[in-house]
């Protein structure tokens, strides 16, 4: 119970935190008010990844100020598991800030999208799933040191560049370009991404967790 | 345009960091070594 | 190895390195020829310390992959003493990439910085082995250190190659006017080859006395350990 209240915490932090961004861009960006469209991806992702970065930051700290890790690991769950089932967690969170997040991103900048989404819903679908793969590993990474949450973002930007980089160029060819075919080469670099990355995580994670 | 300032300042670049690192290594070790001999005299003094 | 040839062994590195570096030096600046072809002249002499420094670089990460890989399954201290001694190694060539990259930009392109694929990809890797660096400096039980920055070291190997394809890819879809950087003529080569090589052999020197002061530092641990215990 004491769980539902923290993610439904977490899960609002990340809303409120993915649409300040959006207000953010909307006044830097003022100068490109009439050509904002170019410049949508790149916007999007940002938000995506600092609301999915204060989600997987949520994720474990709880836990181990209030030593529940400890409580976590006495059950005899596999190492494993326990990793799936954080990373699908912060998946649907970020999924569902995500789309909030893009939402609001067509009402702000005043854009219309109908035919793409069956492609956006992928792109942005396999993208946190890589993000969501590394991070939950990193994420329990970060929590062990004296920087606590501090660290996440500095260890996760460096390692999550291969998923902005080809989530950010998938999401441009949808909404700005008519060559879905190119969407087949950074489509497939993200998914080789998560594949690779959640299988070293998954195999990787009961290491982090020992204490 | 002359290139050779740049050039210069490549190698001279090249060297400054090569020599702080090794430097970084030279003083570490030799602050470790003085406390092994401390610890290890300590140690002697009281059996 | 026992303790005299090591010695030894530092020595003769030490022995080839003097002239080596000396030799390297020569053939960048004087030995190889002038480039034409893009009207940079000697600017590119540049490149006889930059890209083997970065292959130092590169060499000392793979080390640390291997290292980090090894401690995970063996759990011996000898090998978290190798990962942290070549992250730190490579860290400190790949500012050499990162420092001598922009100097040579500047006057051939008139940027500091251009996001090439190459010099982008030192940039993220330099930031990748930094984390590493600072993971380990906040983290305090030794044994957790390890384990946990050896985590880290796979994760940052394996993520190289995607992060080169990626950024590779985004390059070709918003290509710069910018030239990629300079073709290797066949004259150029045997001075390349030196420089190349005498790099490796810094590394390996450098390695090694890292190397040794992380032992030290491990001769030092357990005899506070035993001063503590004898009190």
């Amino acid at each position: 119970m004491l769980i539902e209240l923290r993610t439904k915490d977490t899960l609002n932090s990340m809303l409120f935190f993915g649409v300040v961004v959006l207000v953010i861009f909307n006044f830097s960006l003022e100068s490109l008010r009439e050509s904002i469209r170019p410049a949508v991806p790149g916007i999007l992702w940002v938000a995506f990844a600092f609301s999915g970065t204060l989600g997987l930051n949520r994720m474990f700290a709880a836990e181990k100020e209030n030593g529940c890790l400890q409580g976590l690991l006495m059950v005899p769950v596999d190492r494993g598991t326990i990793y799936f089932g954080k990373m699908l967690a912060a998946t649907v969170f970020m999924f569902i800030s995500e789309i909030v997040i893009f939402v609001f991103t067509l009402v702000f900048f005043n854009l219309t999208v109908w035919g793409e989404i069956p492609y956006l819903a992928l792109v942005f679908l396999i993208g946190t799933l890589g993000f969501t793969a590394v991070g939950t590993l990193l994420s329990a990474i970060a929590v062990n040191t004296k920087l606590r949450e501090v660290l996440l973002p500095l260890i996760l930007f460096p390692v999550i560049l291969p998923i902005l980089v080809n989530a950010v160029e998938a999401t441009n060819i949808i909404l700005n370009t008519t060559e879905y075919r190119s969407l087949r080469l950074p489509v497939s670099i993200m998914s080789v991404f998560t594949i690779v990355f959640g299988t070293i995580s998954f195999l990787l994670f009961e290491y982090v967790l020992e204490d | 345009m002359n290139t050779m300032p740049y050039l210069f300042a490549a190698y001279l670049a090249i060297w400054i960091i090569l020599a702080l690192y090794l430097y970084s290594i030279h003083s570490r070790e030799k602050t470790l070594r003085e406390e092994v001999r401390r610890l290890k005299q300590l140690l002697k003094n009281k059996p | 190895m026992s303790e005299k040839l090591q010695s030894r062994l530092d020595a003769v590195l030490g022995i080839i390195l003097f002239p080596g570096m000396a030799l390297a030096l020569y053939m960048a600046l004087i030995g190889a020829p002038r480039e034409t072809s893009s009207g940079m002249g000697d600017l590119q002499r540049i490149f006889y310390f930059h890209v083997p420094a970065a292959i130092a670089g590169m060499t000392a990460f793979a080390v640390n992959f291997v290292a980090s890989l090894m401690y995970v399954i063996r759990r011996n201290r000898w090998w978290d003493n190798v990962a942290l001694s070549a992250a730190e190694t490579g860290v400190m060539f790949f500012s050499m990439v990162l420092v001598t990259g922009p100097i040579w930009a500047k006057p051939a392109w008139f940027v500091w910085w251009t996001w090439s694929p190459r010099l982008t990809l030192s940039l993220v890797l330099g930031l990748l082995y930094v984390s590493y660096l600072l993971i380990r400096n906040y983290i305090e039980d030794p044994e957790k250190r390890a384990l946990i920055s050896a985590v880290f070291g796979v994760i940052a190997f394996a993520d190289t190659p995607l992060v080169w394809f990626s950024i590779r890819w985004w390059r070709d879809i918003h290509p710069s006017p910018m030239l990629e950087t300079g073709n290797l003529g066949r004259s150029m080569r045997p001075a390349f080859f030196i420089c190349m090589i005498v790099f490796q052999i810094l590394l390996v020197f450098i390695l090694r006395r890292r190397f040794y002061l992380e032992s030290l530092r491990g001769e030092m641990e357990s005899l506070e350990r035993q001063a503590d215990a004898a009190r």
